[in-house]
């Protein structure tokens, strides 16, 4: 026994070596595809990746002369290719160049923004410039504050966010954008970072986002819901940065363009390669799962009595698809997608495997909630960058009359908008990619996608409308409203007509007025009740909000409120325990 | 009554000259991250030319000085309170837990306070140190602020959620007035201390005649139901009064904020940030036109014409003491 033990732990040792190599073989390669360009066309990016490879330095230095002279801008998205670019000089660069950036830092001002993400960015870059340039005073920078005073008040807010995540959940959560934002500065302090406190709670903190996306991870697509994503990334849900992390991490997926850059500075800062079990807890897809999350809104600065709301999420994990939601609301200003159907594709490329419904809320009070510019033009400031948000046609965004409820792989919409409400009706998205589709005489859609069977029954009537770029948007004008649905695999059922009779021979029993309201039984044999607005019950029981944990399922523990991520797999125990700063891993003791 | 007005007289005219700052935008569709064309503080120079001082910064929304010493100016920015002195230096005054300022005022003895996205805070030292004064209001977006000036501890904020006065700089607060609106501005009347003018998101225009303990809705208000964002006093005359907003336009009282004329010929559209009398020219109102340019009239806003800043967002306009700022 005592020989097996051995030569397992010998087997999975080698196979870790072999992974980590690969890891260190896509880092490379990414590095290489961005430093081998012409000249002429470097830019930031490249001239880091240049300085990392030591090679083509003059062109690198010549560029980056070009950039610094020619007029900066980008506030923190223009401070962290910086910092990249003066850690990885390791005296490749002149005196002259790295005079030229030191003064760059003093005569441009870069705002510091107005979320979580452009602060993290502007901290750590902040953090690390003043660590490099320790004796400045006020005069050598742009904001009149000393190096010192500069590293320490970095220091506090960065702290204060690791506290405010591990223990109240993260605020722009499980995003296919902004996860790369939040990993790359991570990746600089973990590198970068003097104080030992500071590189271990970075290197710590990166382990507890790799694995909050590793739980979600379909294949390397980041499943729903998300606090933001954007309007492509909703319904080709590949094209996002969490898939370059997912190819660079786990490799997953295929390998990107990449989409954000962000996968790049994490390979440019020796960012670590999650440790086994992550690998193994984004890849393990041989048993369905259903994993629980309490996340928290960003910061609400107007017109409520808590600064973050809750976001209470449900994902149903098999390998052939996801459902994923959070209870409804509006839990995030511009880009919340709050529930989907997300199916396994071999190829993601152009690809819209998902599908969902939404209210296409836009309003000014829940924009006046989270950002503080001015109500007149608040919306058409959100416009500017997030060109849908103030459209009738949208996928994308929350709605505060929208709640949702779900169970393992169904899940019920409810709807009741209030008359007069901007765009008054329910957008369904449906994927030009659906290979079977059916409008069944009882009410019920029944269509596939991948090899995954979904059922979709409307609560009030509707209307098909096209979608610029394929497929059609199930258009439903009337304000009490709803949507239940319930997915399979075909591994249960062999065609569409067996799911369509089993969806058939489930009780299901809805009601509109006064309030929506809906009673059904799934096919996993749940009885779910949910009236808009009440607590949702499943085999009678209200759902227990109170009691939600940080992360709750087979693989990933934490309790609200407490400072600990407990992984598990395999027999494999490991604990981020940011209370004490400590990472432990276990391997339980084998029983038959 | 006659003394005050002679005080606030004397103390606007001590400077002879004033400047005219802006703080806004000129580049039109900006968002984070984005290149930015000038921005952060502007300066109407002698010949009548706009300059851009200092860094460019893309969100300050109002500015202050403490009395009798305008060569330092204290900014209410994005990320801070930001004090340029003499010499044109920036700083940071606050820290990381301060963001987006709403608004900043200064008092006499080192006096300042401002409001932002969780409260407000008071300075007693210049803007050495801060500390909070929002313990005991019920909402604490810091919207609006302005330290009496005559009397020392008393302050009236602005919130979400109306207006509140302290008569011990913070120590506890009282409600003055329009509860369910979103405060926007308030402002003191620099000839009549016991006048103050408040101006609401929806609201309309309120006003108080008893140092800005209550604050009374005005009667016929033209701008009930749009959203006004500045006040501006005549320092040339006490009854005149102008008011802005998207929608009104320009609004100007005669007759001490009693009743209301719209005052928008010749603007391209009623959408309107700030205005701002010049002291040195009786008669002469600036307003900063959404998007369009900053605006300004001879005659009280009966007449506009394009001064300068084209395409801009102005959100905030003050004449500063010449000899001061640069």
């Amino acid at each position: 026994m005592k020989k097996l033990a051995t030569m397992a732990l010998a087997a999975v040792i080698a196979s870790q070596s072999v992974l980590a190599q690969d890891y260190e073989q896509r880092r490379r390669r990414l590095i290489e595809k961005m430093a081998r360009v012409d000249d002429e066309k470097l830019h930031y990016h490249s001239i880091a990746a240049r300085l990392w490879l030591r090679e083509g330095i003059p062109g690198a230095e010549k560029k980056l002369r070009e950039l610094l002279e020619g007029g900066i801008s980008g506030d923190m998205f223009w401070m962290f290719p910086m910092t990249a670019i003066a850690y990885l000089d390791r005296g490749q660069l002149s005196d002259s160049a790295r005079a030229l950036m030191r003064k760059s830092w003093k005569a441009y001002y870069p705002f510091r923004g107005d979320t979580e993400n452009h602060w993290l960015l502007y901290y750590t870059s902040m953090y690390l410039m003043a660590q490099m340039w320790p004796e400045m005073d006020g005069e050598g920078w742009f904001n009149g504050k000393s190096s010192k005073e500069n590293l320490e008040e970095a220091r506090r807010w960065i702290e204060s966010w690791v506290k405010l995540t591990t223990t109240k959940g993260q605020g722009e959560y499980d995003c296919t954008h902004y996860i790369g934002v939040y990993l790359l500065p991570l990746s600089y302090l973990a590198a970068w970072a003097e104080d030992a406190r500071m590189k271990k709670q970075a290197s710590m903190m990166i382990e507890w986002i790799a694995a909050d996306f590793a739980v979600e991870s379909l294949d390397g697509i980041y499943v729903g819901s998300h606090a933001r994503t954007d309007d492509r990334q909703v319904v080709e849900k590949w094209r996002g940065v969490s898939a370059d992390f997912a190819w660079l991490l786990f490799g997953q997926g295929k390998e990107t363009p990449p989409f954000g850059g962000y996968s790049l500075y994490y390979a440019l800062a020796d960012g670590p390669e999650p440790p086994a079990i992550i690998r193994a807890i984004a890849t393990d897809r041989s048993r369905p799962y259903t994993h629980l999350e309490k996340k928290r809104t960003r910061n609400r600065w107007r017109f409520n009595d808590e600064l973050h709301g809750q976001v209470y999420k449900t994902t149903y994990m098999t390998k052939d698809y996801a459902v994923s939601s959070d209870q409804g609301g509006v839990l995030q200003p511009v880009q919340q997608h709050s529930w989907d159907v997300t199916w396994r594709v071999d190829d993601p490329e152009g690809v819209h495997n998902t599908l969902f419904s939404l209210h296409p809320y836009s309003g000014m009070i829940e924009l006046e909630e989270y950002f503080t510019f001015s109500p007149d033009f608040g919306t058409e400031a959100v416009w500017r960058s997030k060109t849908t948000y103030d459209s009738p046609d949208k996928l994308l965004g929350g709605s505060p009359y929208e709640k949702i409820v779900q169970s393992e792989d169904a899940v019920i919409a409810l709807y009741d908008i209030p008359p007069g409400t901007r765009f008054p009706h329910i957008n369904g998205f449906f994927s030009k990619d659906l290979e079977e589709f059916v409008e069944d005489a009882s009410g019920w859609i029944f269509c596939r996608g991948g090899r995954t069977w979904i059922a979709y029954r409307p609560l009030a009537p509707y209307v098909w409308k096209p979608i610029e770029g394929g497929g059609r948007r199930l258009f439903s004008p009337y304000l009490k409203n709803g949507t239940v649905v319930q997915a399979a695999s075909m591994d249960e059922y062999p065609n569409l007509d067996a799911f369509r009779k089993a969806v058939l021979a489930l009780p299901v029993k809805f009601s509109l007025e006064p309030a929506p309201r809906v009673e059904f039984r799934t096919l996993r044999g749940k009885t779910i009740e949910f009236a808009y607005g009440q607590t949702p019950r499943v085999d009678g029981k209200p759902l227990d909000y109170a009691g939600w944990p940080a992360f709750g399922g087979p693989f990933l523990q934490g309790k609200a409120g407490e400072p600990r991520l407990v992984m598990t797999h395999g027999g494999v125990r490991r604990v981020l325990d940011f209370g004490t700063l400590t990472v432990s891993e276990s391997r339980a003791a084998r029983t038959k | 009554m006659r003394v005050l007005v002679w005080i606030a007289a004397a103390a606007l005219c001590a400077y002879g000259e004033h400047r005219l700052h802006a703080l806004g935008v000129t580049t039109k569709g900006w968002v984070v991250g984005a290149a930015l064309l000038p921005s952060g503080v502007f300066v109407k120079k002698a010949d009548g030319a706009w300059v851009n001082e200092g860094y460019r910064h893309p969100l300050l929304t109002a500015m202050a000085w403490l009395p009798g010493k305008p060569d330092t100016l204290f900014l209410a920015a994005g990320d801070g309170v930001i004090r340029i002195d003499s010499q044109g230096r920036w700083r940071v005054l606050t820290d990381e837990t301060v963001t987006e300022l709403q608004d900043i005022s200064a008092g006499a003895g080192g006096l300042l306070a401002f409001g932002h996205t969780t409260g407000f805070q008071v300075s007693e030292d210049g803007g050495a140190t801060w500390r909070e004064i929002s313990a005991g209001l019920p909402r604490r977006y810091g919207k609006a602020i302005r330290l009496d000036r005559l009397h020392r501890g008393r302050v009236v904020i602005g919130t979400e959620n109306g207006f509140y006065v302290s008569d011990n700089l913070g120590g506890s607060w009282k409600p003055a007035g329009a509860a369910g609106f979103q405060a926007m501005r308030v402002e003191q009347s620099p000839h009549e201390a016991s006048l103050w003018l408040a101006v609401t998101q929806k609201g309309g225009i309120f006003r108080s005649t008893d140092g800005g303990r209550t604050f009374e809705a005005t009667p016929r208000d033209p701008a009930a139901g749009r959203n006004l964002y500045d006040i501006a006093f005549d320092p040339a005359d006490a009854r005149r009064i102008a008011v802005c907003g998207w929608g009104p336009g320009v609004l100007v009282s005669e007759d001490g904020g009693v009743t209301w004329e719209a005052r928008n010929q010749g603007l391209p559209r009623p959408d309107v940030w700030s205005v701002a009398f010049d002291p040195d020219k009786p008669g002469r109102l600036y307003a900063s036109v959404h998007e369009e340019a900053l605006y300004v009239s001879e005659d009280a806003g009966r007449t506009w014409r394009v001064d300068g800043l084209p395409g801009s967002i102005i959100l905030r306009m003050a004449f500063v003491p010449a000899g001061g700022a640069r």
